[in-house]
């Protein structure tokens, strides 16, 4: 106990510019960062198939989590449009594996640069619309994408969906839960690196001043047009590698998937999770993927032979949802990841608090 | 301490013992339903007739003696959701048969299903799922491990153009008659289109340029002054009966009134009743006798009901009783395996294929004399058409024709 307590810092003492730039605020952080991926890595010999899946789950949704954050969180824009990026990233990776035999090791990261460049497209828009305006133009991209979809057959394969390879390397196939989690895990460690990396530079600190005060960054001399569709494409990036892994690890890709449901569920992600928060992405991907869970274990332990409690479970399952987003707003509209910092500092000063 | 340990694991043992000794005896099997969703419509009818099917086998001696352990997932008619359900089920209950629902799911699901061979009775009687082999040149895809019980959508389509030719030439119309095909786009509306349009061609029809509405119930107004002006005759509605009921109305409202016919699915009881009116004298196919009829299975159909409703008062639509067949055809299979050696997939498989006019026992009348073979997955090929009338509220199912597809090669898996 005492050793933890000497390592632990009851206050943020930052002397040099370097010690303020470092991706983990305290060594603390970043031994358990470090530690809960080593963790991780044994999980599929421990888990069964059920809690692995949930795991994997999470990975791919929290990095599209982490790229719609970076646009609404980091930047301060808007996108109900996130679900049909996932999707594209999705048919992308499945498509180009399926025409052109490049294996899905490539085609992951390739599915991403593709959706990287349509939400280029989509994000043109945000260079000159903001608030409610630019609400309703990603909605409208959301609705572009998703009948494209169910239509563009030589791409998609229409209505009936494609089939996606599974992932291999060097001959081997990812195929189970257990192996396929190591490349999820492999995504997640990459790409949260890069997200909070991204924070770091120059342009994430430029997303930072978009959204605090626009007319001071471009006071400042930050390209509001430049960073505001900037930020459409690198969400969408991360959006396509999600879709990618979820495509991959389906085996089945239909446009069916990608509603502005899914899309709204991303948004309620970020909310719970805390807006402009790396860590609180995450947070909020594992709230939203272990609700439905949770809901479903509770609905059997009360009575898995009243029917009429089992037929509802798909209600009760999208209620909670709702609910768990409309409690978020009133009673921590910050997300979990502010509660966290709460119960740190907690911890940190105690018994002292004031 | 370390006796409390030891007393843990011995519990645990026991209990562990206890869960392997039951479970051997145990049929596991998958149930994915849609009582949610668009087509859950049909879905609710075909899903109850289904679980109640399996409550009354396990309440009347199982199969052999042993229990079915079935798990009902509803997907909404969400195609991820049910390969999600699918891959949960075969790393916790290990289902050696599933009894399934749509098209998109299905067709999706084949590959899986295949590979891991799991027997799969859907729902969906896509064309795309006849073909074990894939040996015919227009399969897409091999399904050597897909079933489903009735006619396949492309061959109700077939059946029912065929009737239309007849009907055509009775009413003395003149020229060739105009055909078009109705639905939404998705997987299971679309299975027929290409396969039907064809056949029509064949048959003298002039085919007209498709129209599509909405698998969700809603206004069809648009599609309805299309298909007017298009001066179709035959209206094939590829929908589930919800949304055909929406169709019906809003056509009666423009005044377009082709002679409208269903896809097995597209319409029953309870849409003669919503429609009323404006659907009389739709062609239905049924896949079964309604339940007020005195078919000799029907006694075992009501035994059945009895299941989920005690007081039996209830009235079952034409889809309980489908989704009853289809758990029948699949016990049966079950009780082959078992004599032969082991309740597993490929067993059930090819007990399936053994099958030559089969009929369950009890249910004479209700089930269609069915035959797979090895080569071959389409059951029956032969459509019974009927139209209805609303009659005021006592609503009328007047038997048309019963036609005999024939068994083309060049047919199978489209």
């Amino acid at each position: 106990m005492a050793s933890a307590h000497s390592r632990m810092r009851c206050g943020e003492f930052r002397t040099t510019y370097q010690a303020d730039m470092t991706i983990f605020p305290t060594p603390l952080a970043r031994r358990t960062a470090v530690g809960s991926v080593l963790l991780l890595l044994a999980a599929p010999a421990v888990l069964d198939s059920y809690l692995l899946n949930l795991l994997i789950q999470i990975g791919y949704y929290g990095i599209a989590a982490l790229g719609l954050n970076i646009v609404v969180g980091f930047t301060g824009q808007i996108s109900l449009g996130h679900a049909a990026f996932f999707g594209f990233g999705a048919f992308a990776s499945a498509w180009l594996n399926g025409t052109t035999g490049i294996p899905v090791f490539f085609t992951i990261p390739l599915a991403g640069a593709m959706t990287m460049a349509v939400g280029l497209i989509v994000g043109i828009p945000a260079g000159r619309i903001k608030g409610l305006y630019l609400a309703i133009a990603t909605l409208a991209s959301q609705y572009i994408l998703e009948d494209f979809f169910a239509r563009a057959e030589w791409f998609t394969g229409g209505s009936a969906g494609a089939m996606a390879n599974p992932f291999t390397l060097f001959g081997y196939e990812f195929f189970t839960d257990q192996t396929y989690f190591y490349v999820v895990l492999f995504y997640v460690v990459v790409m949260y690196l890069g997200g909070a990396n991204l924070m770091r530079t120059r342009d994430g600190r430029a997303f930072v001043a978009v959204r605090d005060h626009y007319l001071s960054a471009e006071i400042m001399g930050i390209n509001l047009t430049k960073y505001r569709i900037l930020s459409f494409g690198i969400s969408s990036f991360y959006a396509g590698v999600g879709g990618a892994l979820f495509g991959h690890y389906l085996g089945f890709v239909s446009a069916e998937g990608f509603t502005l449901l899914l899309s709204i569920q991303f948004i309620g992600m970020v909310i719970i999770g805390g807006l402009g928060s790396v860590m609180g992405a995450m947070m909020g991907t594992v709230f939203m993927v272990l609700l439905p869970e949770v809901m479903e274990f509770g609905v059997h332990l009360v009575g898995s032979n009243n029917t009429a409690l089992t037929q509802a479970l798909a209600y009760i399952k999208e209620m909670a949802i709702g609910l768990a987003i409309i409690l978020f707003l009133i009673f921590e509209p910050d997300g979990l990841a502010h509660r966290w910092r709460m119960i740190k500092n907690y911890w940190k000063l105690y018994p002292f608090s004031y | 301490m370390r006796r409390l340990l030891l007393c843990g694991t011995a519990a645990l043992a026991i209990f562990g013992m206890s869960t392997m000794a039951i479970a051997a005896d145990k049929i596991p099997v998958g149930h994915l339903a849609c009582y949610t969703g668009p087509t859950s419509d049909v879905g609710i009818p075909y899903g109850n007739g289904v679980a109640d099917a399996m409550n009354f086998i396990n309440a009347n001696g199982g199969v052999n003696g042993k229990q079915l352990e079935y798990e009902t997932v509803d997907y909404s008619y969400k195609a991820p959701q049910a390969i999600a359900t699918y891959k949960k089920w075969m790393s916790g209950l290990e289902p050696v048969a599933i009894q399934g629902w749509g098209t998109a799911d299905t067709e999706a699901l084949v590959k899986f299903i295949a590979k891991d061979e799991v027997p799969y009775f859907s729902a969906s009687y896509s064309g795309h799922l006849t073909d074990p082999t894939g040996k015919s040149p227009k399969t897409k895809a091999p399904a050597p491990y897909n079933f489903f019980y009735g006619a396949s959508y492309s061959d109700t389509c077939r059946g029912l153009v065929q009737w239309a030719a007849d009907d055509w030439k009775a009413k003395g119309g003149k020229g060739a008659p105009k055909f078009i095909h109705m639905g939404a786009n998705h997987p299971y509306p679309n299975a027929p289109k290409e396969a039907c349009a064809e056949y029509a061609k064949e048959l003298g029809f002039q085919v007209l340029q498709p129209i599509v509405y909405d698998l969700k119930p809603g206004d069809a107004k648009a599609q309805c002054l299309t298909l007017k002006d298009s001066g179709a005759d035959y209206a094939y509605m590829g929908n589930t009966a919800g949304s055909n009921i929406s169709l019906l109305n809003s056509c009666q409202t423009v005044g377009a009134n082709p002679q409208f016919m269903a896809n097995v699915w597209g319409w029953d009881e309870n849409s003669i009743m919503a429609a009323r009116e404006s659907g009389d004298g739709v062609a239905v196919p049924l896949g079964s006798p309604s339940w007020k009829a005195d078919a000799p299975g029907m006694k075992t159909i009501r035994a059945i009901s009895k299941m989920s409703d005690p007081s039996g008062g209830k009235y079952r639509n034409l889809h309980y009783m489908r989704g009853a067949c289809a758990v029948f055809f699949m016990k049966d299979a079950m009780e082959i395996a078992d004599k032969k050696g082991a309740i597993t997939g490929s067993n059930i498989k090819a007990a399936m294929e053994t099958m030559t006019n089969h009929v369950p026992a009890g249910l004479e009348g209700v089930c269609k004399p069915s035959t797979w073979t090895g080569e071959d997955h389409r059951g029956t090929t032969e459509v019974s058409v009927y139209t209805t009338s609303f009659n005021g509220g006592d609503f009328k199912f007047n038997e048309q024709a019963t036609v005999t597809v024939p068994r083309r090669p060049d047919w199978l898996g489209w």
